[in-house]
């Protein structure tokens, strides 16, 4: 291919600050592809090509796509040309984060924008002129570039450039028909005049942008040191004079306290083992929750404590010196490594706060959802009408003369209080995105319909082993469970031995690598379960129906088989398929567990059973009471050979909702879990274990595992000094010792105490997270709950994006055996690693939606009691923690955990009457270790010490800007005493209430604002379906999250 | 602060060459008149000078001559003015007397030094402007020198750099490419029997990888064997032309 050589000389700084002439070679070629679906030359087509069905193609210049990537973003906009020369600019002047913005932008197969290599191509190339200026270069070889594109095109479609520089548009805006010079607001005012959100977003930046500038000249007086430069702070880690770590900013001081917990532990500060404390808004200079910063540590005498005493997050800091803990290692933010900017939910403050701001009503500082980011000040008109609304903003910049940072508005949510608004909220702070799946993903999808079902391919049939006739298979879920992803069956083979099988939907068949579902699915990485509602990572049509295994019907499957010896079931062999079954029964857990016990009752529940003699049904009831007695057995022997190895079993308080056919509440699941649970849960372990084996044999460095890293000693502590103020003592040295030693620490007369030791040690627990093989060593590949050297998640692809990509290296690992070609299944160390931080982090958001909506829900639920309602509120609670000024509670009613003051806001402290009913008091406080005594001035006190009984009451504490908190009060010092007898069958029924009336008072003040009535809420506003696996084992991985609903403080932080 | 992209999304280096491509070649034979042999490459901005003199007899101490073959004798510069900063000392430091050594090694292999028993071959390599690969634009420019003295050798020698961006192997990389830190593997290839002279590799490579760049290198080395083949054949052409005049 001939290439024209040219050179470029460019001057650049020397190592001695010197500058330094260097000439670069830069090769021209008349083969850049330009993408185009018009292009009638022969350029290659591969890879995304640039729709034809677009009125006209824009091109911005560089400093469009630098201020304005957010609006290009849009999906409605389409048909844009990046030019490299745009690219780079981005690259070079706004660093890396908006570049791999940009770059994401243009690999997403769902945006119509590509990049044209305009510099490479030697027609559209232009030199720098001696003495012209870097930005008019630039401009100058976008529009030649823009017009080589449309003569290419050979002017079929016309060409827009968008630049923000006025001589350009006077200058070239006639020079060539077809091709266009105009502003990009002309642009949008002209092009995209109904794009509303566009122009507002448009009118934002560029509010924003102005005040930069004007406050840049004014520069009065710095409120903050500046950052140190990039070279300075790198040579500063290396030689350990700075450390870098990530910041996190400690949820009831905001305002105050920051940890800096540290990354990469180097060499050099093995000895600072502990976090790093920041200490007010001037030492953290700038950083922002999450954010990559170097901190220089501040000497000796000036480390600060920790506070202990529980507050509210007061706005202004009461702290007395006297609540803190011991000094521990302070130090301050002299760089900020990598920002970690995101859009923030806020809320404006009401009227008579934004008056009292004062100067001028333009400026207006708002206050994010999150305490743990600082108020943000934006500059809009529309601070009156967006009053009541939860708004999301954009911090652009945060200069050192400023004391907040700025930002400017870019969509509303929906009003403050209202059910839609709070959970888009929620959805927002955690980057959930959801829109409905679009027209060209569905059309990916095969069709299935009741009329026309989805039927097995004859010649997929061929490839497939089959096993509808020889195979007895049956799926155990909870009730009402739609996406069945996993079956099971059991069988003697000829020779005598067992042979147990695991099937598991082959999704994968229908979502082929990089296809648009699976761009989509790969952004999603799970399925978003809230209270109310879930957002699938699939189309339904996948989930629900042809991915399903449900019986009757031929469904794909990937089956992991196993020989087992018929005695002492030692796996003899194992094979992995692609399958066809067909699964005869369809179990819910409870008809299950009825035919393992014997009890012929459930018989009758079992649909496929019925509209049978009673001689086939006899028979076939037998082989099927078989199968199941004999799994179990297995899952038995599975799980001592587990337990003797140490696995753990934690506890999590977690409430299930059932629902029958029309989603409705009906009832839950019992909290003590069915042994066939654990049947169904150890069939899963095993399968994943032995799959993890097989990938991470085949692909040694880029198989996506499992691990779950031991726990640090230190963080059990707690857990010990709790134990023992019961008189138990907890040996943590490894998972063995402390599983046999939570077993033994159990109060006889109070069961509660085990369950919250366990809650203890799985606080305690480092979260289990996704990697590649490739990235670390194989001694770290460990389980340490599950007491595994191997494992995986293969067993529900319908929900989880990890399990798919473990469906596409076991086809490649069996592949990989008969021929060659594997490359479109795997991916490669680095890309894997990467999907794996974005799969660990896309489901930590999706615990933390769940968690902050079910907060919102037991919120809502409480707030509107009324006088006959007043009883819920009151319940039993269990003191698990003390503080300086307060217990921290646990009411296993609802599953609540909260803070209980001790002492309030005006000094008062806590007191018993006769009845034991308690009342504040002036008086004083005495923590120990494993009590608070409160002394009122008259003499009498009252000792509150872990494990004690008292009743509390719950009520909520509303706040504008913020999410709704619990709080408990302290009603007395006696256990509850119910004064009715449906005590247990309360406990049962509350969340089903709370999740009910809720929707229905939502449901009311939505048609009260819609006066006309209309029929909005519909059934699927409330459609539940929950199905996740409501197994012991899926308490054992995501335990961590879904345990105790905490409103008090982070343990940790 | 991060290295510099080495390969862009859409499949180009920094200077617009694609992975596999070359960079632009230009080499002339016979540059001096009163050397042996001698010719003049540039690849890219990398441009290296070669003089060979010999075969003659053993200069210096007669007791290093080879009973059963010639010795080679190499020596290996950078120019004071081949860098952007000037140098102090164009040779004698520990990197040029290694990469001389190298040089030497190279040519041992490749000349058929049993033809001339107690004789010496002298090699003598200037970089006259450094631009990446300059250890292989040198080892080009001797086998071209070598050629245009007459000397017998095996085959062509070929040198060419490769290296490494994500799981994309890149040919002959430039001063930028070389400085951003990744692997490099510097190959000296015989083509014709596909006997590898040198190997070297600088920075970890992982086992995996090593075949996939070891293949990219190679591919260069046959592309860099054509364009010699060319420069030779040409010059044959002009030298006959000259004599049948």
């Amino acid at each position: 291919m001939p290439m024209l050589r040219t050179e470029k000389v460019l001057l650049l700084r020397g190592q001695q600050g010197r500058s330094v002439r260097v000439v670069r070679e830069h090769y021209l070629r008349p083969d850049v592809p330009c993408r185009c679906a018009l292009c009638r030359a022969a350029c290659p087509r591969d890879g995304k090509l640039l729709s034809d069905d677009v009125t006209h193609y824009v091109v911005p210049d560089c400093k469009v796509v630098q201020d304005y990537l957010e609006i290009l973003e849009f999906p409605e906009l389409k048909g844009i040309i990046f030019m490299q020369t745009a690219c780079q600019a981005v690259q070079h002047q706004k660093g890396r984060r908006q570049y791999n913005q940009l770059r994401n932008l243009v690999k997403d197969a769902r945006h119509d924008c590509i990049v044209f290599a305009n510099e490479f191509h030697q027609h559209s190339y232009l030199p720098r002129e001696k003495g012209e200026s870097m930005e008019k270069w630039q401009t100058r070889s976008i529009y030649n570039a823009a017009v080589w594109y449309y003569n290419h095109c050979l002017g079929q479609m016309p060409v827009v450039m968008v630049t923000e520089d006025e001589d350009a548009i006077s200058q070239y805006g006639n020079e060539t028909e077809g091709v266009f010079v105009i502003s990009f607001k002309n642009y949008l005012d002209n092009f995209w005049p109904d794009l509303k959100a566009a122009h507002e977003l448009f009118d934002s930046i560029l509010q924003a942008q102005r005040e930069r500038e004007s406050e840049s000249q004014e520069n009065n007086g710095k409120e903050y040191p500046e950052h140190l430069p990039v070279e300075i702070l790198e040579a500063g880690i290396k030689s350990g004079r700075y450390i870098q770590g990530i910041l996190h900013v400690s949820k009831h001081r905001a305002q105050l306290e920051a940890l800096v917990r540290l990354q990469g532990f180097g060499s050099k500060e093995t000895e600072l083992q502990s976090d790093i404390l920041i200490y007010g808004a001037r030492a953290r200079n700038r950083a922002i929750h999450g954010d990559v910063v170097a901190v220089e540590l501040l000497p000796l005498q000036e480390w600060k404590g920790r506070t202990v005493a529980l507050c509210e997050n007061e706005t202004e800091d009461k702290a007395p010196a006297d609540t803190a803990s011991d000094p521990m290692p302070t130090g301050k933010v002299v760089g900020i490594i990598q920002k970690n900017w995101r859009d923030y939910v806020v809320t404006f403050p009401s009227k008579e706060d934004s008056q009292s701001q004062g100067r001028s009503a333009q400026k207006i500082l708002v206050i994010p959802l999150d305490y743990r980011i600082p108020k943000i000040r934006i500059s809009t008109q529309q601070a009156e009408a967006l009053q009541d609304y939860r708004v999301v903003v954009h911090i652009d910049s945060w200069e050192s003369t400023s004391v907040y940072p700025n930002g400017h508005f870019v969509r509303v949510l929906g009003r403050i209080g209202d059910l839609e608004g709070e959970i888009a909220a929620i959805l927002v702070e955690n980057s959930i995105c959801v829109a409905p799946f679009s027209e060209i993903q569905m059309s990916e999808m095969p069709v299935s319909s009741s009329k026309n079902p989805w039927k097995v391919n004859p010649e997929e049939e061929k490839k497939r082993l089959d096993l509808r006739d020889t195979h007895l298979i049956f799926s155990i879920d909870p009730q009402g469970c739609e996406d069945v992803d996993d079956a099971l069956s059991v069988r003697t083979l000829p020779n005598g031995n067992l042979e147990l099988g695991v099937h598991i939907a082959d999704v994968t068949h229908f979502v082929a690598a990089n296809s648009y579902t699976d761009v989509e699915a790969r952004a999603r990485a799970t399925t978003y379960y809230l209270v109310d509602r879930r957002y699938d990572m699939l189309p339904s049509v996948l989930s629900a129906d042809i991915c399903s295994l449900l019986s009757g019907v031929d469904r794909y499957a990937v089956s992991v088989l196993w020989e087992l010896e018929k005695e002492s079931y030692d796996m003899l062999r194992v094979c992995y398929n692609k399958t066809i079954i067909r699964s005869a029964y369809k179990l819910v857990y409870e008809a299950a567990q009825g035919l393992l016990d014997g009890d012929t009752n459930v018989v009758g529940d079992i649909l496929e059973l019925k509209n049978l003699d009673e001689r086939t049904r006899q028979k076939k009831l037998a082989e099927l009471v078989w199968a199941i007695s004999k799994l179990t057995d297995i899952a038995r022997h599975l799980r001592a050979k587990r337990d003797s190895c140490g696995a753990l079993e934690l506890e999590g308080v977690e409430i299930q909702v059932q629902l029958d056919d029309k989603h409705k509440i009906y009832g839950l699941i019992p909290k003590q879990p069915l042994e066939v649970q654990d049947t169904v849960a150890e069939c899963m372990i095993l399968a994943n274990h032995w799959v993890a084996k097989k990938i991470s044999e085949n692909f040694p460095h880029q198989a996506l595992l499992r691990q779950h890293p031991p726990p640090r000693q230190e963080f059990f502590t707690r857990l010990r000094e709790c134990a023992s103020a019961k008189g138990f003592s907890i040996d943590t040295r490894s998972n063995k010792t402390l599983a046999e030693s939570l077993d033994k620490a159990n109060d006889p007369l109070d069961p509660i105490v085990n369950k919250l030791l366990r809650s203890m040690a799985t606080q305690a627990m480092s979260n289990a997270l996704y990697f590649s093989t490739g990235s670390c060593p194989e001694k770290e590949f460990h389980h340490y709950g599950l007491a595994l050297e191997k494992y995986t998640h293969f067993t529900s692809p319908i929900r989880r994006y990890a399990d798919i990509v473990v469906h596409r290296l076991l086809t490649a690992a069996t592949l990989n055996e008969t021929k060659g070609d594997v490359k479109d299944y795997v991916f490669s160390n680095k890309d894997l690693q990467e999907l794996c931080r974005h799969i660990n982090n896309r489901k930590r958001a999706a615990q933390r939606a769940q968690k902050q909506s079910t907060k919102l829900f037991w919120c809502m639920y409480f707030k509107d009691t009324t006088t006959e309602t007043e009883e819920r509120c009151i319940a039993d609670g269990v003191i698990y923690s003390i503080r300086t000024n307060g217990v921290l509670v646990f009411v296993p009613r609802y599953g609540i955990k909260g803070a209980a003051y001790v002492k309030n806001k005006e000094g008062l402290v806590i007191s018993c009457q006769g009845d034991r009913s308690c009342e504040w008091k002036p008086g004083s406080l005495h923590r120990f270790q494993n009590k608070i005594t409160s002394t009122t001035t008259t003499g009498e006190s009252v000792t509150l010490s872990l494990f004690d009984h008292i009743t509390v009451k719950i009520h909520v504490q509303t706040s504008r800007c913020h999410a709704d908190t619990i709080k408990l009060e302290i009603i007395r010092n006696t256990p509850y005493q119910t004064s009715d007898t449906e005590v247990s069958q309360h406990f049962h029924v509350v969340k089903s209430d709370l999740a009910e009336e809720v929707s229905q008072s939502a449901e009311a003040a939505q048609h009260a604002q819609e006066k006309a009535g209309v029929e909005v809420i519909d059934e699927d506003y409330r459609e539940y379906c929950q199905t996740k696996g409501a197994s012991l084992y899926q308490l054992l991985e995501e335990i961590k999250d879904l345990a105790l609903l905490d409103v008090s403080a982070d343990i940790r932080t | 602060m991060a290295a510099p992209e080495l390969l862009s999304d859409e499949g180009y280096r920094a200077d617009g060459r694609r992975p596999a491509e070359l960079r632009k070649i230009r080499a002339r034979m016979g540059v001096f008149a009163q050397a042996d042999g001698s010719a003049y490459i540039e690849q890219g901005n990398t441009k290296a000078l070669a003089v060979v003199y010999g075969p003659h007899e053993m200069r210096g101490s007669r007791s290093k001559a080879l009973p059963d073959r010639a010795l080679v004798n190499c020596q290996y510069s950078v120019a004071t003015f081949g860098t952007s900063e000037r140098r102090r000392r164009p040779r004698g430091d520990r990197q040029t007397g290694e990469l001389a050594l190298q040089l030497q090694q190279t040519f041992e292999a490749a000349i058929l030094t049993q033809l001339h028993p107690r004789s010496q071959i002298d090699i003598y390599v200037q970089i006259l402007q450094a631009d990446g690969g300059n250890y292989c634009a040198g080892v080009n420019a001797a086998t071209l020198a070598v050629m245009d003295a007459g000397i017998p050798m095996r085959d062509y020698v070929c040198a060419c750099s490769a290296g490494l961006a994500e799981d994309t192997p890149l040919a002959d990389l430039s001063s930028p490419e070389e400085a951003a830190g990744g692997p490099r593997l510097v190959l000296a290839l015989l083509p014709a029997s596909g006997q590898i002279a040198l190997l070297q590799l600088s920075a970890r490579l992982h086992q995996e990888r090593l075949e996939t760049v070891l293949e990219a290198a190679g591919q260069a080395c046959r592309a860099l064997h054509a364009v010699l083949d060319r420069v030779v054949r040409e010059r044959l052409r002009e030298v006959t032309a000259l004599l049948g005049d």
